[in-house]
């Protein structure tokens, strides 16, 4: 009787805590974002980039965009908000816009198309992916085991 | 009357210096090395509250077997390996900011526990030496974290990010960034007192443990381990399963670890992945010395005043050392040495307590055999 | 189908001596002899392998033999061998400061190194006597102290020798030292055979050869076995009137000793005098070296230190690079610490060798 509830609590406390990692898993996916203000060409319609675009992301100026000019922004989750601030054209009126996007959970660096987004186009107009080259480095010494014990100049703790 | 009552007030007062000799020492030493360190009272604040959050959960993690009698787990590293390991697949997973460090802690508990379990049975086999024994097993599990890690991620176990990996394809990086969840626990809730920047949010999770210890103690499982830890003839007599109860003690202990070093590397931002497990026992072990405990006996309280202590040493203890004699490698090599010291002299104190207990025990056992015979 | 029918007694017999031997030993074992066999197989020069080989133990063999002695009173294995260590530096290093070179410097370190080694072996002698029963965990942490002690003293001592010190400051020692000049080689040249590519340092096995046969000499004099007796039954030697603390304390003297002549001959070897950090790396490979060799945590023999020191060194030299001609990396590190760390491992965890 006693070894039932045992089990059953144990049972119960993975469950409860793949859970927790599947949830972490959706919401704390980070994406790095960049912002293009390119003109693009989707279908047969051209969008022409804006004068300006700043860009706010949580609260925080992530981005002030000429045209053809790219801005970066990191986010948490698949939700993605943002401020635009826009001006059409050289001396005229900013507008601002709420921007929900959502993002593909498999993309670690997202291009994001700023037309594209303001002219409400689907995700794959706006949307491509950014591969960044990996930094060739020397090859690394590859450390040792027990040689290590020796304390290094970096002994901050 | 009067007599033996002063007579207990002189034990407890020589008591309290006995227990208490080493924090004593480090006050002295601090006291001394303070002013000529030239540090201001709010950079030496903030750095003491910084580290404070930073180890004072690992130190808590030793607190368990203590508890049971196995002395101090230097294979608490195991815990801090597996700590790593689940850093790595978070980093590779791409879970930022809390949500990674929560993950990061749950894909650990596997691991630790897995390790934990192969300590605790190894120790049972090594009854009366669990130190050494404990202190080779991190070692030993060192050989298996670099196996696992330097060839088997990313040739056995997928590992996407290139950013991660050794040019060559698999091996894990030198160092793993951190940057994407680097004190995301700490700037949480965080305030800021007189410039002292205190990360609420560890401290209630210290806290949470704590907790979690003090209501350990009261639990039948937390009883059996101090019955444990105290005899393990006796506690066999009274139906304990011991080496079950000591295997869950290096368990706990493990996990503990794990979540410990999670919290620690999440403030340090990045994660030297050969490096950052091989001193943290050293460093944990001599910090709970520190602030007075001794390897049977360790409180909450000591694990605090140790860290704080501990680290004031660290910090100043370069600065002056300079000071002094115009080398900073001297003040470097002095905290080491004191570090190392202390473990010596704690380890030394306890072998010599227990080695008077049982001549004592073998004296009275005597004395009563004579006034048996004598009776006769 | 034998096996069932094979009499009991046959099999206990097998059984026992498989045991006696242990099973991480016939791996270790086996893996070696898998390494010298695949050597040519896959173009390594095995007659380098070999020399090189035999060369390690002659430099590491005496840090070996330096274990024996408190294995052999039931001090169990000296994890504080760097104290031994720091007493053959600091032979070493006031040999150079007085400017002796040569075969002179070697001898003159060893005589200098000698007083150290006893008074700091007696002085760790008396502390192991206090603490019978935990000596291994405390000699780990005494050979640790006084490593970063002497980090301290190796700053601080005034030393002027211009090949020691930091050039700029002019004073504090070097983390190496080269002894070209003074004893860089001084054992391994004496009576160096040479057949083609294999160049055998026999002046060093000489050397060790006349310690090892000293300490078999030793263990077997009355003290020797004295020492033997508290070592395996302390009661029975009480009783028969031998001063347990001071055949302890003997023991330790000559295990420190011994260290500091190992750390020596290790450095004519080298060619370089490492300070600071590095002795706290000798005593772990030292350690698993003589367990490799069949020793246990109470029972050590000369022939266990040859056996442990040749595979131990066997291993070290070949895995690099018979495994990089295999696999095209160098897995050479995972192999040393978990077969070392896995035989200090197995030693302690047996249960028939019980707890003292």
């Amino acid at each position: 009787m006693k070894s039932k509830r045992r089990i059953f609590f144990c049972a119960g406390a993975v469950i409860l805590l793949l859970v927790i990692a599947a949830v972490m898993m959706v919401i704390g996916r980070g994406h790095t974002l960049y912002f293009d203000n390119v003109t693009l060409e989707y279908e047969g319609t051209v969008y022409e980039a804006p004068y300006k675009a700043k860009i706010t992301v949580n609260g925080e100026k992530a981005a002030n965009l000429g045209v053809k000019d790219r801005g970066m922004a990191t986010w948490i989750g698949q939700n993605f908000e943002m401020l635009i601030t826009l001006t059409e054209e050289k001396g005229g009126a900013e507008q601002t816009y709420a921007v929900n996007l959502t993002l593909p959970y498999g993309m670690d660096n997202i291009i994001v198309n700023i037309p594209a987004v303001m002219a409400g186009l689907p995700q794959e107009a706006w949307c491509t992916e950014f591969i960044p080259a990996v930094p060739e480095e020397p090859e690394e010494e590859v450390p040792g085991g027990e040689d290590d014990l020796t304390i290094t100049d970096d002994f901050d703790i | 009357m009067s007599g033996k009552k002063n007579n207990s007030r002189q034990n407890k007062i020589q008591l309290f210096l006995q227990r208490n000799s080493v924090p004593m020492m480090f006050i002295l030493i601090c006291a001394v090395c303070i002013p000529l360190s030239g540090f201001s009272a709010g950079h030496l604040a903030n750095e003491i509250v910084t580290r404070m959050g930073r180890n004072t959960f690992l130190i808590l993690s030793l607190l368990i077997p203590i508890m049971a009698g196995m002395g101090l787990n230097f294979g608490m590293t195991l815990g801090a390996m597996a700590g790593e390991i689940a850093l790595i697949f978070v980093a590779d997973l791409q879970i930022w900011g809390i949500p990674g460090i929560i993950l990061a802690m749950i894909i650990s508990i596997p691991i630790s526990m897995l390790l934990g379990w192969m300590c605790g049975v190894l120790l049972n086999r090594a009854r009366g030496r669990e130190m050494i024994t404990s202190y080779i097993i991190s070692y030993f599990v060192g050989g298996l974290y670099l196996l696992v890690v330097l060839y088997m991620m990313g040739s056995v176990i997928p590992i996407k990010h290139a950013t991660i990996k050794l040019p060559r394809g698999y091996g894990i990086r030198n160092t793993v960034s951190l940057l994407n969840m680097r004190q995301y626990l700490d700037d949480l809730l965080a305030i800021r007192v007189g410039g002292v920047k205190v990360p609420v949010l560890t401290f209630l999770v210290i806290g949470l443990l704590c907790l979690f210890i003090v209501w350990f103690r009261r639990t039948k499982l937390g009883q059996d381990m101090r019955a444990v830890g105290q005899d393990m003839g006796v506690a066999r007599d009274a139906g304990i399963q011991v080496d079950r109860t000591r295997i869950l003690s290096i368990i706990m202990s493990t996990v503990f670890a794990g979540f410990g070093m999670i919290i620690y590397l999440q403030n340090m931002g990045n994660m030297p992945t050969y490096t950052a497990h091989t001193q943290i026992g050293m460093f944990c072990i001599a910090a709970l010395l520190v602030g007075g405990a001794s390897v049977e006996r360790a409180t909450i309280g000591n694990a605090f005043l140790g860290v704080t202590l501990f680290h004031l040493m660290f910090i100043v203890a370069p600065a002056a050392g300079a000071r002094i004699t115009g080398d900073s490698m001297i003040g470097e090599y002095f905290r080491v040495f004191v570090s190392y010291g202390v473990i010596t002299l704690a380890l030394v104190m306890y072998e010599m307590k227990k080695r008077m207990e049982k001549g004592q025990a073998g004296q009275e056992l005597a004395l009563a055999q004579r006034e048996e015979e004598s009776g006769k | 189908m034998d096996k069932t029918e094979r009499s009991p007694l046959q099999k206990s017999g097998l059984q026992a001596a498989l045991r006696d031997f242990g099973l991480p030993r016939l791996i270790i074992a086996g893996f070696l002899l898998a390494l010298f066999i695949m050597a040519p197989l896959v173009g390594a020069d095995l007659v380098t392998q070999i020399t090189n080989t035999i060369n390690r133990f002659s430099w590491n063999a005496v840090l070996v033999l330096a274990m024996v002695p408190m294995v052999h009173s039931g001090c169990g294995l000296n994890f504080g061998l760097p104290l031994g260590v720091i007493s053959g530096l600091l032979g070493a290093t006031i040999s150079l400061e007085l400017g002796f070179t040569g075969m002179m410097s070697f001898v003159m370190a060893i005589v200098i190194a000698t007083p150290f080694a006893v008074i700091l072996g007696a002085g760790y002698g008396v502390l192991l006597n206090k603490i019978k029963g935990g000596e291994m965990m405390v000699a780990t942490y005494v050979g640790f102290s006084s490593v970063s002690f002497m980090c301290m003293m190796w700053l601080l001592l005034p030393y002027s020798n211009p090949t020691m010190v930091w050039g700029l400051a002019g004073k504090g020692l070097r983390t190496t030292i080269s002894l070209e000049g003074y004893y860089d080689k001084a054992l391994a040249n004496v009576l160096t055979i040479k057949i083609g590519n294999l160049s055998i340092p026999t002046g060093t096995l000489l050397f060790f050869a006349l310690l090892a046969f000293l300490m078999w000499a030793f263990l077997h004099t009355k003290t020797g076995t004295a020492m033997t007796a508290v070592g395996s039954n302390p009661a029975f030697a009480k009783a028969s009137g031998i001063d347990i603390d001071r055949t302890r304390m003997l023991s330790v003297i000559m295990s420190t000793w011994l260290a500091a002549v190992g750390i020596l001959v290790y450095e004519q070897g080298f060619g370089f005098i490492q300070l600071y950090m590095a002795p706290f790396t000798m005593a772990l490979p030292a350690v698993s070296a003589l367990l490799i060799g069949g020793a246990s945590v109470n029972k050590a023999s000369i022939t266990n230190v040859i056996i442990g020191t040749f595979l131990f060194q066997g291993i070290l030299t070949m895995t690099p690079t018979v495994m990089n001609a295999m696999i095209h990396t160098d897995m050479s590190d995972v192999v040393r610490v978990i077969a070392s760390q896995g035989m200090i491992l197995y030693a302690l965890t047996r249960k028939t060798e019980g707890s003292k």
